[in-house]
């Protein structure tokens, strides 16, 4: 028995020795060298649009750097424009722990507020495309320039909310640190509302993808839809929870409201010598690992975990196996017993009642 | 096949498609002198066989649409070229002076790009960036300017020229445009000038019986018509005020204390004495702390006042005093429909100095000063530097514009008479133009009225600019230290003394100035500093640091 197995186990190394040896055949590399020339235009734009730029910005973070009409002039600085930012520029670091805390509190009520709005317009009403318009009109109209207009205008609030109000008493309960973020959600409501135009398209695509089946066989079970809603719709939705999640921090992190890209365009095309294109891309770089940290942070927060059910089958799973495994321990135990006690009884050694009890 | 030729074509469009965004556009002077380590320095972009100087040989030429006779240089170029000028000027009226040197210069083409102030940095920058720089700008931040050196010395041209001679004498005396350079290196000249100006609404005094003051008068004459011209509870129920305020006059005073101050923050051409500066900014503070000064617009006080959230003092008819900009008479207090519309009798007055003696004769005052110059790669820089003049100081290109102000029926985008949207004040002395530019400002005026101009524009040339548009450094000072800890605000809301920052401010502002200059005319940039004056701004540098 041993002996086959070993055999089997030789035959599947050989296969795999003559399987890397072997040579593709022509349709494969056809194959191949298409899907490469498909890609060429990819690998040329990211070479193009994103390595290199990269690459670039990380040479002029470590550089001075002057852009005269007679050509750029640069004077390497190695770690300096990182350590003034860190050490010297008080905005920055101001402006980061802002971004930060209203990133953190505006995220959930983006995303919860587009999951509210997709599963209205999911639902069987009149005029459901027109709604969808509406929701995503903002997403076309209200961008750069033309947010910042609205704003200044006070557009960007509810004028029913007693902002100034709301901010007191978030403030009277909360440090200040917290309380601003907090209020700054509440004045600009609208703004925030607005930026869910993308987000509730995605999650109209996912709940359209969800098996209707799964609702009537709740329903037939008794459900209720608060039950269906937290048993089927979010348990489906969410690797869209995610993607809209991190889309949300990408796009509030570019965003030109955004006091820190106004920052890092402001020190790009500062007159103070010290700043320019290298101080801009050092502070890019900053916030760029700034911005990628909260995203892993999100990310791991709602990243798909198995579902309880399925965690609960597996665990019986491996406990029936676990028993079968004893079982058939037990089973080989007493075999080996059995006919040790028959070759004893054979030599005449043992008659029937002096069998130890510890034998078994 | 059909199907896979189709699909590789597609590719390579992608590929190509992708790539095409990647070319150089061109159209730059110059190539990219991208250096590193820091000891590289940009060399000028050339004078393509030019001339280096202004001879000042010229022939009359008269152009169709004008009488006047233009002076045609004889050292030009015969050539076909073509100058980009980017500016952030009254476009309307740079359009048409475009058009006029044109005509005196056949062969020249001007090609005229204009940027609103508010993105205009980022936009020459970007320009530059991609080799397409203008041959000539106007900039106000001299510290941009400075530090990308978008500057060409053209001091060859500025020091020959005649028509130099007859400019406003701070020019030369103050050294605007020059940087307080020891071996005289011009890289600028004032394009837009707007002098320092007080006005008067003298229906106020009238009804206030007060007397109305001379072009004579000091400081402390005005400050105390201030006092007297506030009266919060008066007999129609709406408080006067003294003075209703635009421009603080702790800049005021910080130029007409002394006449040895040639830049703000008592900046005189090597150190800052911020002295004299706190003692206006603590006046100043103290006007706005004591209820001498009307409320500014869109707050509560203001709609408490008029009743009006948006009110300006201005049209109120209850503000004495105004520390308004030039511009705001023409294109607000002297436009006929509020002319019509409110019963104001507007005044100006130059900022008087502080001592007597200065309120005597002709005395510095601040002015809103707009510089140009021609840039580092510019090939024709003879050609440039006069089409500059032109556009700016020129007595042909102001005979021009006056020509220009003079019709009504040329407007701006909004339709408004050039003359009323932003006419600046010519800065050139000559006789010839002052006559023509009074003639189209005091239009409609009667005697009275344009003899006080006549008064106030004799007494405002002797003009000093605001600090970031003259002084290296000045921003950086500024960025760095007064406007981050918000000085202005400390002393306004009383929670600090003026005086208090003046010993760090000038360490400060020393201590800028001195590494503005190291690294804008440095080894490392224009490399025009001589051996002791880069000893004196490293020990200065030091000695502040």
């Amino acid at each position: 028995m041993a002996e086959t197995k070993k055999q089997t186990r030789a035959e599947k190394k050989a296969l795999k020795e003559r399987m890397k040896h072997l040579r593709s055949g022509k349709l494969e590399k056809r194959y191949a060298r298409t899907g490469f020339i498909f890609m060429i235009p990819w690998f040329i734009g990211a070479a193009v649009f994103l390595a290199y730029p990269l690459g670039s910005s990380f040479w002029y973070a470590l550089n001075n750097i002057r852009i005269t009409p007679l050509g750029r002039i640069f004077n390497f600085v190695g770690h300096g424009n990182f350590t003034q930012i860190l050490i010297q520029d008080p905005d920055f670091m101001v402006y980061l722990v802002d971004y930060l805390t209203s990133t953190i509190i505006s995220v959930p009520i983006i995303v919860v507020f587009a999951l509210l709005i997709a599963m209205m317009l999911n639902m069987k009403i009149k005029g459901k495309g027109f709604f969808r318009l509406i929701f995503f009109l903002p997403v076309i109209i209200v961008s750069g320039p033309i947010l910042g207009m609205l704003n200044s205008q006070g557009a960007g609030s509810v004028s029913a909310i007693d902002t100034a109000a709301l901010s007191g008493a978030i403030g009277s309960v909360l440090p200040e640190i917290i309380a601003k973020p907090i209020s700054d959600v509440f004045s600009n409501m609208i703004t925030t509302l607005w930026y869910s135009g993308v987000q509730i398209l995605i999650f109209l695509s996912g709940l359209q993808k969800i098996d209707k089946s799964m609702y009537e066989a709740a329903k037939i079970d008794g459900g209720s839809g608060w039950e269906c809603f937290w048993k089927i719709t979010l348990p489906n939705l969410r690797s869209m929870i995610l993607l809209n999640t991190i889309y949300t921090v990408v796009f509030i992190s570019n965003n030109s409201e955004n006091p820190i890209i106004g920052l890092i365009k402001d020190s790009m095309f500062s007159g103070t010598k010290e700043k320019g294109y290298g101080y801009a891309s050092a502070m890019a770089w900053l916030y760029s690992v700034v911005v990628l940290i909260l995203v892993g942070l999100f990310a791991l927060l709602l990243m798909t975990r198995k579902d309880q059910y399925e965690k609960q089958v597996k665990r019986a799973m491996k406990a029936r196996k676990r028993e079968t495994r004893n079982k058939k321990r037990i089973e080989r135990r007493n075999r080996r017993n059995a006919r040790r006690i028959e070759q004893q009884r054979a030599k005449g050694r043992i008659t029937s009642h002096t069998t130890k009890r510890d034998d078994y | 096949m059909k199907k896979k030729l189709t699909a590789m074509l597609l590719a390579g469009l992608m590929t190509v498609g992708i790539l095409a965004g990647c070319g150089n556009s061109g159209g730059g002077s110059t190539g990219n002198t991208g250096s590193s380590g820091g000891g590289d320095t940009a060399s000028s972009g050339g004078n393509a066989g030019g001339a280096t100087s202004v001879t000042n040989d010229y022939e009359l030429v008269t152009v169709d649409g004008s009488s006047h006779q233009y002076k045609k240089y004889k050292d030009m170029t015969t050539e076909p070229i073509t100058l980009t000028y980017f500016h952030f000027d009254q476009d309307e009226i740079v359009q048409y002076l475009a058009k006029r040197f044109m005509q005196i210069y056949p062969n020249i083409t001007v090609n005229v790009q204009y940027e609103n102030v508010a993105t205009y940095n980022t936009t020459l920058s970007t320009l530059v960036s991609n080799n397409q720089a203008p041959d000539l700008i106007m900039h106000s931040d001299c510290d941009y300017a400075l530090s990308n050196m978008l500057l060409a010395d053209i001091s060859s041209y500025f020091n020959t020229d005649e028509e130099t001679k007859n400019l406003a004498d701070t020019i030369t005396a103050a050294g605007l445009g020059t940087y307080s350079l020891e071996g005289g290196m011009r890289y600028s000249v004032p394009v837009k000038f707007f002098p320092g100006v007080i006005f008067i609404d003298r229906n106020v005094l009238e009804t206030l019986n007060l007397k109305v003051p001379t072009q004579q008068w000091k400081w402390e004459d005005m400050i105390q018509l201030i006092k007297d011209a506030t009266v919060l509870n008066s007999p129609d129920g709406m408080a006067y005020y003294g003075l209703g305020y635009y421009n603080r006059l702790d800049s005021y005073y910080g130029i007409a204390a002394r006449q040895d101050i040639i830049g703000e923050f008592g900046f005189n051409g090597k150190v800052f004495d911020l002295s004299e500066w706190a003692v206006g900014e603590q006046e100043f503070s103290n006007l706005k702390l004591g209820g001498y000064i009307a409320p500014s617009t869109e707050t509560q006080a203001m709609e408490d006042w008029c009743g009006d959230w948006e009110g300006w003092a201005g049209n109120t008819g209850h503000a004495a005093i105004f520390s308004e900009a030039f511009w705001t008479f023409q294109n607000t207090w002297n436009t006929p429909a509020y002319k019509e519309a409110y019963n104001l009798d507007i005044v100006p007055y130059v900022i008087p100095a502080v001592s007597e003696a200065d309120a005597g004769a002709d005395h510095h005052s601040i002015a809103t000063i707009d510089y140009g110059g021609v840039t580092t790669s510019c090939k024709y820089q003879r050609e440039a530097y006069e089409l500059l003049k032109f556009m700016a100081f020129g007595v042909d290109g102001w005979y021009t514009r006056c020509e220009a102000y003079a019709d009504e029926s040329i407007v701006n985008a909004l339709g408004t008479a050039l003359k009323y949207d932003v006419m600046p004040v010519p800065i050139t002395k000559d006789e010839g133009v002052w006559d023509e530019y009074i003639k189209v400002f005091c239009a409609g005026m009667d005697d009275e009225h344009t003899g006080l101009w006549r008064d106030y524009f004799a007494s405002c040339m002797q003009p000093i600019s605001f600090g970031w548009t003259s002084i290296a450094g000045y921003w950086n000072f500024c960025d760095e230290y007064f406007n981050k800890i918000g000085i202005h605000d400390l002393v306004d809301n009383g929670t600090a003394q003026a005086a208090d920052y003046v010993e760090e401010a000038n360490r400060k502002a020393n201590y800028y100035h001195a590494q503005a200059m190291l690294d804008y005319f440095g080894p490392s940039a224009y490399n025009v500093l001589s051996e002791s004056e880069i000893a004196e701004y490293e020990k200065m540098k030091t000695d502040n640091q």
